[in-house]
């Protein structure tokens, strides 16, 4: 099976170029045959990729370590799930498995344009080829062939067991949340390739923006889940308390996050305005390369990262070429098509809410450079110094979190914004009441205590936001109610389904003040640090008042005999209550695995609620040897408490911003249709607002 | 052995499935589909669209009265136009005359003032709509001709 693989990867090469080739002849001459030979070369893409895969995965599940890919990711005692999920765990087989899903997609979107959208389709088979061409090509040539041999001195070698994987990696989350990810960036090579394609055949109204709402909103949406469940790992995994810390990897995946987001809200300027043709179009193409740059980013280890795989200097080359020659062409073609893009109305009015869309791009695109300035200044630095520099967490911050202020406003001021011209009489009597629950909510929060600044201004106007969309859905509810004779319930629900883009995206723009209320709450983490005895007793005062006990009942060793590839595992035990209440039982461990001659690895304890973290560490042992030796005098640890305020609010923010997208996503189901009136405005009236 | 047949298998499958259209002459379209909205069309929509939004935000008290009755004044013109173009370029296509669309036209103005009634919430929308400016359904009637 994994030698069947190797030869459909090599199979894939010319059939991809086969696509690619005759996806742009075909458009060019109007050849329907060519067309329809590309579009097959799509599925057959597709299907080769996936045998690809399975070969590699077949590969893992084996134990096929003359293979080097897997002799360095896995090993015989690896669990059966992660040797199933090894395709992604290193870069060679991570390059493949985004070739496949990019693949899938392909065939998605040639499966549901078979009768439509005709005019786009032979670009965007062409696009989609070439971008699959080049993954294909960098897995051939680029010394990242996951069916490389292991060869040793010249000679082929089968070692006795594989290095094994990283145990970090080794976490349920790393097993979904790099797929997740990757759905995201690949998903995006779909609007991508119908700009080109637009590009290229002259269509350029909003028709192709119309044609990929969807598969905008669908990146989008795997993009951020597949942030936060990033954010997830890093915070029960890497067992140091914090969730995001600005690495090289993380932005590169926030990069693209922040350009489509960007995209998602100037789309709907050039479609209810007719403006902003060019700047939506350089928005695609630079959300495709972030893209592409995350994927190389990440996998060629150019930066420091805790993510990063081994150094490999030639993949570098090869996608910075294709990313400066994607550049160029795009560019070209933009200017070539500037006539056509000229925007068919002006601003009209500096309180606008195209304005407010303006600005909300501005920043978002001024965070993702900073982003990308912070992130790249090691290789600058390097190349002007000689030296390695990085920015830490706080340039990171100093410059993102006034911009983050900013477009949190702007979240509460875009609803309430009349598109074309807004008066400030209007504006001030719509302010009116945010603006108070803003002040008295900064006030109240003052009296309960709550002295740090930038986390009052967020919490502020995080309630001015909330006040805003509440009052919209509201608005909305009450008038539904009124008109209709419903129930409020039915009312609110019919609100929502009859124009899901607009409420749905208040649902995400909620999950946003989720996120940002929880990412103040990091102003007020406490971080304790003891060296405790069994039997010994330790208190910790939350930043809300109240007192944690907690009391070290001792250490439990157990030892692995090689199974799940542990060796040892020490499990402290604390027993925690609340102002003398009860809370139960945690347990903290420290882990030693076989492979590759790694630290021990700690498995944190985190007690959650609405309000706070409780987040405990065993950060090490006095004695690692007395203790395995079960000796009772060796038993104290070092053991941190953190306290950390309203993270639980990120996941469930990251809940609502899921489901906001699902419903803006979810088709309209149209009941006019059947009553014979038009059925093709309704979609275009759903995003109305 | 077995790894030559399957190779050589997915080969052919491959190479089939590929050539077999420009073999046999089988053409996929390349054709705009027909319920796709033309240029005056598309026009059309994003006129009445904006009709809509100035509607919709003088309800929610987002407009000021004096800017919504000179927006609205101007988006009506524009969305009359809008309609006359497309109902020309549709004319040419169709048997429609001059006359009739003149007689459309003059409809719609005049139904502006009077306004119709959404079936569904009871707004008084503007005849030209094809939607209710308060609740977003759809309020088209076929137009009289």
């Amino acid at each position: 099976m994994t030698l069947l693989g190797e030869f459909a990867l090599w199979i894939a090469l010319p059939v991809t170029a086969w696509g690619m080739i005759l996806g742009y002849v075909g458009g060019r001459t109007q050849r329907g045959d060519l067309v329809l030979s590309a579009e097959r070369s799509i599925y057959a893409s597709f299907g080769l990729l996936t045998i690809a895969s399975i070969g590699v995965t077949a590969a893992f599940l084996n134990d096929r370590f003359d293979y080097w890919y897997v002799s360095n990711y896995s090993n015989a005692n690896l669990e059966f799930f992660y040797k199933v999920t090894g395709l992604w765990a290193g870069q060679r087989g991570s390059l493949l498995f985004w070739a496949t899903l990019l693949g899938f997609f392909a065939v998605i979107c040639a499966l549901t344009n078979r009768q439509k959208n005709r005019e786009f389709m032979p670009y965007v088979v062409g696009v989609l080829q070439t971008i699959l061409f080049f993954f294909v090509v960098v897995l051939l040539f680029a010394n990242v062939n996951p069916f490389e041999r292991l060869v040793v001195n010249g000679m082929p070698m089968t070692p006795a067991d594989g290095r094994g994987l990283n145990p970090q990696l080794q976490s349920y989350w790393m097993t979904i949340h790099p797929p997740t990810l990757y759905l995201g960036f690949t998903s995006f090579s779909i609007p991508f390739a119908f700009a080109v394609a637009a590009l290229l055949n002259g269509r350029l109204d909003a028709r192709w923006i119309q044609l990929t709402r969807r598969w905008i909103l669908t990146s989008w949406f795997f993009l951020s889940v597949g942030i936060v469940m990033g954010m997830r790992w890093a915070y029960e995994e890497l067992g140091w308390g914090g969730y995001w810390f600005w690495d090289p990897v993380e932005n590169a995946s926030l990069l693209p996050w922040l350009t489509a987001t960007a995209f998602l809200h100037s789309i709907q300027i050039q479609e209810n305005r007719g403006m902003l043709k060019v700047w939506n179009m350089s928005l695609v193409l630079m959300t495709f390369l972030l893209t592409v740059f995350a994927t190389f980013l990440t996998r060629s280890g150019l930066i420091e990262s805790v993510h990063s795989f081994a150094q490999n200097l030639a993949i570098a080359y090869i996608f910075l070429g294709f990313m400066a020659a994607v550049l160029a062409i795009c560019t070209v073609l933009i200017v070539y098509r500037l006539p056509q893009l000229r925007s068919e109305n002006q601003i009209e009015s500096f309180l606008s809410r195209e304005s407010a869309f303006l600005f909300n791009n501005l920043m978002l695109l001024g965070a993702a450079f900073t982003v990308m300035w912070g992130t790249m200044f090691p290789l600058i630095s390097e190349a002007v110094t000689g030296q390695q520099i990085s920015v830490g967490p706080p340039f990171f911050n100093r410059v993102n979190l006034p911009i983050g202020l900013i477009l949190l406003a702007l979240v509460g001021i875009g609803p309430v914004i009349a598109w074309r011209r807004a008066t400030k009489k209007n504006l001030q009597k719509n302010f009116q009441i945010p603006v108070g629950v803003m002040i008295g909510t900064g006030v109240v929060l003052w009296i309960l205590g709550a002295r740090h600044p930038l986390a009052l201004v967020t919490w502020s106007l995080s309630a001015f936001v909330l006040t805003i969309i509440t009052t919209e859905f509201y608005k909305g509810t009450r008038a539904r109610a009124r008109i209709e004779g419903e129930g409020y319930a039915l009312a609110f629900i019919h609100l929502i389904t009859r124009n899901r883009r607009r409420w749905g995206g208040y649902i995400v723009h909620i999950g946003f003040v989720s996120l940002c209320v929880a990412f103040a709450g990091a102003a007020y983490n406490t971080d304790a640090r003891f060296n405790v005895q069994p039997g010994d007793r330790v208190e910790v005062t939350s930043p809300y008042g109240h007192t944690y006990e907690l009391t070290y009942d001792g250490l439990s060793i157990s030892r692995g005999m090689g199974q799940r590839n542990l060796i040892w595992q020490a499990i402290a035990t604390v027993s925690v209550s609340r102002n003398g209440k009860p809370l139960g039982i945690m347990t903290t461990e420290k882990r030693q695995y076989t492979n590759r001659g790694t630290q021990p690895m700690t498995e944190v304890a985190i007690n959650s609620n609405l309000q706070e973290d409780l987040y405990l560490i065993l950060s090490a042992l006095n004695d690692i040897q007395g203790a395995l030796a079960a000796d009772s005098d060796a038993q104290g640890i070092d053991l941190q408490v953190l306290v950390k305020p309203l993270v639980i609010w990120i996941w469930i923010g990251c809940l609502l911003l899921a489901i906001g997208t699902i419903i803006a996503l979810w088709p309209n189901v149209d009941r006019r249709r059947s009553s014979g009136v038009e059925p093709a405005v309704e979609p275009a009236l759903a995003g109305a607002d | 052995m077995t790894l030559y047949v399957g190779v050589a298998l997915v080969t052919a499958a491959v190479v089939l499935f590929l050539l077999h259209p420009v073999i046999q002459g089988i053409h996929a379209s390349l054709e705009r589909e027909d319920d796709e909205l033309t240029e005056t069309e598309a026009r059309k929509r994003v006129a009445l669209l904006a009709l809509r939004d100035v509607e919709y935000d003088f309800l929610a008290g987002k407009l000021d009265e004096d800017d919504y009755r000179t927006m609205k004044a101007k988006l009506t013109a524009e969305a009359l136009d809008a309609l006359a173009a497309d109902e020309a370029a549709k004319g040419a296509g169709s048997h429609t005359g001059t006359a009739a669309i003149e007689a459309e036209i003059a409809a719609i103005r005049q139904g502006i003032q009077v306004g119709v009634l959404c079936h569904d919430c009871g707004y008084n929308n503007p005849v030209g709509s094809r939607f209710c400016s308060a609740c977003g359904r759809s309020v088209a009637e076929p137009v009289p001709s």
